[in-house]
């Protein structure tokens, strides 16, 4: 088959298979388990060999790229939306890795999510989100990247939300979003520099040469600004520099979305966008060494926090966190092979680690026999390093979490929610109410407190 | 966890009634006492709850004329349970009136009468008079709040919980941790208090909101050197709780986090507990902790944290419609028109609204609880009865070809019940699985010793496997391999989490991980197998043997206090205490199969909730060999026959096995030993046994929607197999779910009754033990046990989210000691979605198979019994072992003899034919092969 013909089969699948679940939703069926299991399994084998025969036919006939133009979406004015596909040498393994571990959560998730209520609203997640990655990861312009960055920024926050009669997994997904929205901002910035600037955003106009080594004829402050946005656009996605404290909140999922997010895909897409522009970066040198910052002290506090978390998903959450810091260190000093190779590890490693959480007592205490009782300590070179205060401050910092979240409420949300407050107050001065009152019918909350409390007949 | 045992739920409330329990703890929990109205009468509709259980409920309770000549208690009560009211409420009762049609007709279901007698009325004449004479009273005031949330939260919607929890969670989850974390909390040896002061109060630290001071306020308390109980003192005072509500405002802050509150507790308590590391644990600190977390941030937010205890918790709300319309809804139930209402003399008309408000939503819940319960009672007992009036399954043979004793979990039910049908001459019995013998055991592969015995019981004997002696230096490779494998697995599991390790294995091995997890998630079971060879060729098993005898007579570990092994006559003990009350003295077949039980399964952190609760949540499989062992013991059986008048013939050759009640497999210890002679007897009962495994397997996979109904039972075993193996199954099992009936008494009785795995068989013989003293030791352990069970099992169905843990999906394991819901949360206590989901909440009913004076004599005896059976949190039922009549304890002493015959007792020719197609409990069945036969 054609190499064009299999790319658009390989964008356009995960997508049509939601439509089709979500569309035989809306029109009143509910597709049994079973239908949306081998529906499942069929989707990502298929995808699996896609990506084979396109890895093939790129290694036989040297190509080393598949591109696919469908032409322009709309144009307005100078403007035109280019729908346009590409896979090459950094997008087709991570292509393949992403297909690959959804399919296995999926088949994991098949018999995890067994009877809950909520089965065909996750795998209709699955496949949206599945469908968003491969369109960042296959887009070929920072304007399609960008429907599927928001796509995965959106399933990401339904799945974390996904006990949604809980108050404290909504609270969290809340929390998540608006660290998206805010991170998102960057990139569309950046696009509509790049557009102002450069007049496109497509990888064609951006570089030439071929990953990895295309380069860039763009310099200047503008290309420089665009690098910065597009790097603070990426620590959004992979929870580093200022967005470093929400993937602990983001657990709060079931646990196939934790792995196939936290774990795999989902915060791999920001080294995803650093590999792609990262000739970009590499023309400015406050881009350059903005990378390597955010990794490294994302790296060195997230270390910290994980060797004191307590709990299973919240430890693998900060190493993750840690590892993303690496591989943006990597991309700084310009080792993007080894990035590439590091994500790929790294995605599969987590997965299969989040994965086994659940396992986790009966693992610990196989390991814990087999070892005849006595496992070695660990973190003891703290102990004989570090004088005592420090080790003690160093303990607090990391039991604070870095204070982020302490920061964040108290400078960032404290003071948004005073003038949201403030303005609140103004509304009636500046906006006539309305005369409507509608009747708040009561609860009965605490009727059992109510009954016992009335005097005994 | 390692321990996680059953026992009732409300255990401290266990010396109340249950009706009045469950409303007490409902109201202190926030939780529900029943099930909900709905759901009782969803089962009335589908005639699980029929409405002569219903009255004859009524009949139980005391009565009262209300309307003289025209209405009494009862038949008001019967008219609100059938069919029912309407659930009206002030969230919908505007909508209802306004919108709804609750004027515009009668009730479509009403009775004859009722319609007849409302024929010529209309439905806004009878609202009408409903608003006109019903007046609700105000209700009374708000009632003051138990803690400062509930004040905040009612007058400024600030959640203090959600301030105070985070912090606490993470101190005392550190604290606590048992190996999670890499680097342990520092300062733990100086207790939870002082060590969150010391690591809290760092100077450099940035508090969350409304927290900033708590750095200070730990240093202060620092200065004063106040301990635990000073600082709770002082926070109280700060918060003005006078001293004679202490007790009930410090419950209320416990219960706040009920979870994390108990595992202090719990370890205050019994430190043994702890998996690994011992952690001094103190419920003062943490409440300490608690408080001045709970005062600094109140002081912040209202400048004073004595202003809460003046402010109302919520405001009530008065809404006289939902009463007016309660009335409407039963005055047309009764069939009360307009103008009867509107005459009523206003003393009735009162005792008519009384009594209404008094039959509440809470009273019908519990009044269709117990009809539910009286039909499931019913359901039970009178195919008991018909199948005991029928003539016995007997195996006709002279001498039986294998005895079995089985645990008394109702999971063994199938298997032995399957075993019974493939092979009729194979008997089997029931006994607590630990088989009597208390130990503290480790196999060759464990760590150390642990306690293999119910959790109240200390074990007082040592008992070691250890490898034969020319198996030794198998043993020595298999452990140094083993401990090689544990530093690998160990450090690959460290290293791939940390900085720069973890980028080296992350980057250049990780990679290497995808080949065994798509194995693993695509083909559980080949993976499974692939592990099982290759272990096989690595780490061979050795032979081993128990170390369990003991020569003289009373040697003592002067550290553990343990003795080592156990003498004759102890052994000889044992084993009187197991064969006598099943009735096995004498006769016994040439092969007697003592089966242990377990569950091994994968994604399970409530793994021990799987195993066998007589052997403190542990594999039974080491009491089950050690029993045989120790009955294989020429000069034990010469005790036994001297003391005890127990013969075994010469030719008997007790066996022990394992049972794994998840994937099915059996596994037969110290074949080797068995003398020749016997090699054709077990080769018999191994192929009956793995056909009935097989056939015990498929029945089990009719209550999982994912397998096939179609299956054989081959395939349903290799289903069984493959759900222990998956790391993606939360319910490889369905552990005691549907557990709801404890039979104490001889097999043959029940022998050929299908009991849809829903009854605890335990052997007992009353016609040889005259003096009741076998049925005391029997009914001691049975009833706190299989109570326990069932009350935990109640609770986590009837409120999942307060009793229970929810749903296992997005659970996250804490410290190795507990799971809480997500990144922070309370730790769950209970069982959670997936074990309760297909399981009906009854308080378990005992059928004992002897008189009523006898039982009732036994129980009043022991205290703990007599608490369980007279405040109702079990069922009983007598069972006369001569002529099999029954008798129902209706409490204070009494028993009622079982009357009608309205449940039928079917007949099918084998379980499968029986149970084949259907997902959903099935009545007690009568399996008669007899009938193939015939056909």
């Amino acid at each position: 088959m054609q190499s064009q013909t299999l790319l658009l089969a390989l964008v356009t699948l995960p997508g049509t298979v939601f439509l089709l679940l979500g569309l035989t939703w809306l029109l009143g069926a509910q597709p049994s388990e079973k239908h949306i299991s081998r529906l499942t399994k069929l989707t990502y084998a298929a995808l699996a060999c896609i990506v084979a025969t396109l890895g093939w036919q790129m290694v036989t006939q040297d190509l080393s790229r598949v591109q696919l133009t469908l032409g322009a979406w709309f144009h307005v004015g100078d403007y035109t939306f280019p729908l346009s596909f590409m896979v090459d040498r950094l997008s087709l393994p991570i292509v393949g890795v992403t297909v690959i571990l959804v399919g296995l959560v999926g088949a994991f998730s098949v018999s995890y999510l067994h009877r809950d209520p909520g089965f065909l609203r996750f795998f209709l997640l699955l496949h949206l989100f599945a469908f968003g990655a491969l369109l960042v990861f296959c887009a070929d312009s920072l304007d399609l990247l960008i429907g599927g960055w928001e796509i995965v920024g959106i399933t990401s926050v339904l799945l974390i939300s996904f006990f949604q009669y809980r108050p404290e997994p909504v609270r969290n997904a809340l929390r998540v979003f608006g660290t998206y929205r805010i991170a998102d901002l960057f990139m569309l910035v950046a696009v509509f520099l790049a557009h102002h600037e450069f007049h496109t955003a497509s990888w064609n106009g951006l570089f030439t040469g071929e990953w990895p080594s295309h380069v860039t004829q763009l310099t200047g402050t503008g290309a420089s600004i665009i690098a910065v946005l597009l790097v603070f656009a990426a620590s959004g996605k992979a929870a580093q520099g200022p967005f470093c404290g929400w993937l602990a909140r983001a657990m709060e999922g079931p646990t196939p979305s934790s792995a196939i997010f936290y774990g795999a895909i989902s915060v791999h897409a920001g080294p995803y966008l650093l590999l792609r522009i990262e000739p970009l970066i590499r023309t400015s040198a406050i881009a350059t060494g903005l990378v390597i910052f955010i990794g490294i002290t994302t790296a060195m506090l997230s270390t910290m926090i994980h060797r004191t978390c307590a709990d299973a998903k919240t430890s693998l959450a900060y190493a993750s966190q840690t590892q993303l810091g690496i591989i943006f260190v990597e991309i700084g000093l310009g080792w993007t092979t080894l990035a590439l190779i590091h994500i790929i590890g790294h995605a599969a490693v987590r997965t299969m680690q989040i994965l086994r959480t659940p396992s986790m007592l009966r693992d610990h205490h196989r390991i814990h026999a087999a070892a005849g009782g006595q496992l070695d300590p660990t973190g003891e070179h703290y102990e004989s390093l570090l004088p005592k205060p420090v080790q003690i401050a160093l303990y607090r910092i990391a039991l604070g979490r870095g204070f982020y979240d302490a920061l964040v409420d108290r400078f960032l949300i404290a003071p948004a929610q005073a003038l949201a407050r403030l303005l609140a107050r103004l509304e009636p001065v500046w906006v006539k109410p309305s005369a409507t009152s509608s009747r708040q019918p009561a609860e009965t909350p605490g009727a059992l407190t109510q009954i016992l409390t009335q005097p005994k007949a | 966890m390692g321990v996680f045992v059953h026992h009732n739920t409300l255990h401290a409330f266990q010396h109340l009634r249950f009706e009045e329990a469950v409303l007490e703890a409902g109201c202190l929990f926030g939780a529900e006492p029943y099930l909900s109205e709905q759901t009782y009468q969803e089962e009335r509709a589908r005639g699980r709850i029929l409405d002569i259980d219903v009255d004859a409920v009524l009949d139980r309770e005391p009565d009262a004329e209300i309307l003289p000549g025209r209405l009494t208690r009862r038949q008001l009560r019967r008219a609100l349970l059938i069919p029912g009211v309407r659930r009206v409420n002030g969230r919908n009762i505007a909508w209802h009136v306004e919108e709804g049609d609750l004027l515009d007709r009668f009730r479509p279901d009403l009775d004859a009468t009722a319609s007849r007698a409302l024929a010529s009325d209309s439905p806004t004449a009878l609202w009408r008079v409903c608003l006109q004479r019903l007046h609700p009273a105000e209700p009374p005031t708000p009632p003051r709040p138990r803690r400062p949330h509930e004040a905040l939260m009612a007058a400024r919607g600030v959640d203090l919980d959600s301030i105070v929890h985070p912090p606490l969670i993470r101190l005392v989850g550190a604290y606590l941790d048992q190996g999670v974390a890499y680097w342990p909390m520092p300062l733990r040896e100086e207790g939870l208090l002082k060590a969150s002061r010391k690591i809290m109060g760092q100077p450099l630290s940035v508090y969350r909101a409304h927290l900033a001071k708590i750095g200070d306020e730990f240093s202060a308390q620092t200065v004063q050197g106040m301990d635990a109980e000073k600082t709770v003192l002082a926070m109280l005072k700060r918060l003005g709780v006078p001293e004679a509500e202490w007790e009930e405002y410090l419950t209320a802050e416990l219960t706040a986090l009920p979870g994390w509150a108990g595992m202090v507790r719990v370890l205050e308590v019994e430190p043994t507990l702890a998996p690994h590391d011992r952690v001094r644990c103190s419920l003062m600190e943490f409440l300490a902790l608690r408080l001045t977390y709970t005062v600094v941030a109140l002081e912040d937010i209202q400048g004073d944290a004595k202003a809460w205890r003046s402010m109302p918790a919520r405001s009530i709300t008065h809404d006289p419609l939902a009463h007016q319309a309660r009335l409407y809804d039963a005055a047309q139930l009764l069939g009360l028109s307009s103008a009867i209402l509107r005459e009523l003399p206003l003393s009735q008309f009162e005792a008519l609204c009384h009594e209404l408000e008094a039959c509440h939503e809470f009273e019908r819940r519990r009044l269709l609880h117990l009809a539910y319960e009286r039909r499931h009672e019913r359901q039970i007992l009178i195919p008991i009865a018909r199948h005991r009036a029928l003539p016995q399954m007997k195996s006709e043979t002279d001498r039986l070809a294998a005895q079995t004793i089985f645990c008394i979990d109702e999971r063994e039910e199938s298997i032995r019940r399957a075993l019974e049908e493939v092979d009729p001459a194979i008997e089997t019995h029931g006994a607590a699985g630990f088989f009597g013998v208390a130990i503290d055991y480790a196999g060759i592969d464990d760590a150390g010793g642990v306690s293999l015995c119910p959790v109240v019981v200390k074990p007082a004997h040592v008992v070691r496997e250890v490898p034969v002696e020319d198996a030794s230096r198998v043993d020595r490779r298999r452990q140094s391999l083993r401990r090689a494998w544990a530093k690998i697995v160990r450090n690959s599991f460290i290293s791939t989490r940390t900085l720069v390790r973890g980028s080296l294995s992350t980057a250049f091995f990780g990679f290497l991980t995808l080949f065994p997890m798509a194995l693993r998630l695509l083909s559980p079971l080949a993976y499974a197998r692939l592990m099982k060879r290759l272990n096989a060729i690595f780490l061979p098993e050795p032979r081993t043997e128990l170390a369990f005898a003991r020569d003289d007579d009373a040697s003592r570990d002067a550290t553990t206090g343990l003795m080592q092994g156990f003498s004759v006559q102890e052994m000889a003990d044992r084993i009187a205490n197991v064969l006598g009350p099943i009735g096995l003295k004498k006769a016994h077949a040439r092969l007697v199969v003592v089966i242990g039980h377990g569950s091994t399964s994968l994604n399970n952190p409530y793994e021990s909730a799987y195993c066998c609760g007589a052997c403190g949540g542990r594999s039974g499989a080491p009491n089950a060999r050690l029993f045989a062992l120790m009955a294989n013991r020429p000069a034990v059986r010469e005790d036994l026959r001297v003391r005890k008048g127990i013969l075994i013939p010469e030719d008997t050759w007790f066996l022990g096995a394992y049972h794994d009640t998840c994937n099915d497999n059996i596994d037969y210890f110290d074949v080797d030993l068995m003398p020749e002679s016997h090699h054709g007897d077990l080769a018999r009962v191994q192929q009956s046994l793995d056909a009935a495994r097989t056939l015990s397997a498929h029945e089990r996979t009719r209550r999982f929607a994912s397998a096939s109904p179609f299956f054989s039972p081959e395939q349903g075993l290799r289903h069984v197999q493959e759900r222990a193996e998956n790391l993606g199954e939360p319910r490889p099992e369905y552990g005691h779910c549907t557990n709801a009936v404890a039979f104490v008494g001889r097999r043959e009785t029940t022998r050929g009754l299908f009991f849809d795995r829903r009854a605890f068989l335990v052997g007992y013989d009353a016609t040889q033990d005259l003096e009741d003293k076998a049925l005391a030791a029997v009914l001691g352990a049975v009833i706190p046990v299989c109570g326990g069970i069932s009350l935990e099992y109640y609770f986590s169905t009837v409120d999942n989210e307060a009793y229970g843990s929810g749903t296992k999906l997005p659970h996250n394991i804490t410290g190795l000691i507990g799971v809480m819901n997500g990144y922070q949360g309370d730790l769950r206590t209970g069982l959670p979605l997936q074990t309760v989901e297909i399981h009906e909440p009854v308080r378990i009913l005992f059928i004992v198979e002897t008189t009523p004076e006898r039982v009732l004599r036994v129980i009043q005896a022991n205290p703990l019994l007599t608490e369980f059976l007279e405040q109702g949190w079990i069922r009983l039922a007598a069972m006369d072992p001569e002529n099999g009549s029954i008798q129902v304890y209706r409490g204070q002493g009494s028993f009622e003899p079982l009357v009608g015959d309205e449940e039928p007792l079917p007949v099918a020719p084998n379980s499968k034919a029986y149970y084949s197609g259907k997902m959903e409990h099935l009545p007690v069945a009568r399996i008669d092969p007899q009938l193939s036969r015939a056909a």
